[in-house]
């Protein structure tokens, strides 16, 4: 990509290809209707183009910045969609945290897709089932020391993960 | 001073930023980091994790990660492209007005310019001229095999006002181009089309609200040639 500008059609079709996919998934945790997350996703990509002299690789990240654009389209259309209610009935529940918060949860929740399956599992017995580590050993087949472990290493390869979404603790 | 003694204990850090340790263990291990402070600073960044975790939903992170449909990329790279040539046709028409801008003051209506497409095929760039205060509108229009169409540039009404825009024929037929909303701040270009051949298209028209603003075009032309712009009635 050339640098310092996101102004090629070109430019714009190896964003998408990069963020498209995150971009979508927080928009429709914001939104709930995945027709109006793919407008927002759309809204995004098209004022980012308009605006590609402005973007500075110095400053940020393209993905920070393409998800700043982002957080704004969804104020735009959640104001939207509150002038107009009755939009998302049917759909994923909306979320009704505030934006912030609801970046921060599916940083989390996509970052903890992206772990290794050993250890999102214990990880979800232990912390999200409430089980203790003796059980989710004995039905591992494993010691409780390696569940422990992986609870360790599990942590560890998630604080990587959040920090290359952008995560500044 | 990282030590041997490290390894032992590293493992319990994760159970430990969780709150998972037997009295024991954490005694133990809490001795331990109080005389290294590497193990510290790995129990504090792990803490940072540990506190973000029940933010997350199970529910949603064990479905697979949503994906927007297949033809999103492309509609956007269309809506993009037609944008792009949008803005590089106002460019080129002001180009040209730029040039004609002596003679065209000195007429006070409006200018045609005429200028070749990429393609090659002929392109009109409409000037509504002497228009109220404040409003300005442009359109360009395009020949396609199935009529005209329409790139539309105004500025200047009232937010929310619904335009209309329609093509006049040879024998004065309107031909409908389709309607959009004017939105205060919106700097897009709306595209319409006509079922109307350029060739055969004579004027024009934009009804906003209660106002109809024509400008004729000269389809046949290749030269700019100065229109007048006025009420439409009919």
């Amino acid at each position: 990509m050339q640098s310092g500008a996101l102004t090629r059609e070109r430019d714009v079709r190896e964003a998408y290809a990069a963020h498209s996919g995150e971009l979508y998934g927080f928009a429709l945790r914001s939104l709930g209707d995945s027709g109006l997350a793919e407008e927002a996703v759309q809204e995004t990509f098209v004022r980012a183009w308009r605006a590609g002299e402005r973007f500075d690789p110095e400053i940020g990240s393209l993905r920070t910045w393409l998800f700043a654009i982002l957080r704004n389209v969804v104020i735009d259309l959640g104001r939207a969609r509150a002038a107009r209610p009755g939009v998302a009935e049917g759909g994923i529940e909306p979320s009704v945290e505030p934006l912030e918060q609801a970046l921060l949860s599916w940083q989390v929740e996509e970052a903890m897709r992206r772990l290794g399956e050993d250890h999102r599992r214990v990880l979800v017995e232990t912390q999200f089932r409430g089980r203790p580590y003796a059980e989710v050993a004995a039905e591992l087949g494993v010691p409780e020391g390696t569940v422990k472990s992986r609870v360790y290493y599990g942590l560890r390869a998630l604080r990587v993960v959040l920090e290359e979404m952008g995560y500044e603790d | 001073m990282k030590t041997e003694g490290c390894r032992d204990w590293r493992h319990l850090l994760g159970a430990y930023a969780l709150g998972d340790l037997s009295a024991e263990e954490r005694a133990g291990l809490e001795a331990h980091l109080e005389g290294c402070p590497e193990c510290r600073a790995e129990a504090k960044s792990l803490d940072t994790v540990a506190r973000l975790l029940p933010l997350a939903d199970p529910d949603r992170f064990s479905r697979p990660a949503p994906q927007p449909s297949s033809d999103l990329g492309k509609e956007i790279a269309a809506t993009i492209g037609r944008e792009r040539r949008v803005v590089q046709r106002r460019r080129r028409w002001r180009f040209g007005l730029a040039l004609s801008g002596a003679a065209a003051a000195a007429a006070v209506v409006l200018a045609i310019v005429v200028l070749p497409s990429a393609g090659g095929a002929p392109e009109q760039h409409v000037d509504f001229g002497r228009l109220p205060d404040g409003i300005k509108i442009y359109a360009t229009l395009e020949p396609h095999a199935y009529g005209t169409e329409i790139h539309m540039y105004v500025k200047g009404v009232r937010s929310g006002t619904l335009c209309h825009v329609y093509l006049r024929g040879p024998r004065g037929e309107r031909v409908a181009a389709g309607t959009f909303t004017y939105r205060w701040g919106d700097d897009s270009t709306a595209v319409l089309s006509s079922a109307l051949d350029l060739s055969r298209t004579r004027a024009i028209g934009v009804r906003a609200g209660n106002r109809t603003f024509v400008a004729t075009v000269d389809a046949a032309g290749a030269t700019a040639r100065a229109i007048s712009n006025q009420e439409d009635f009919t």
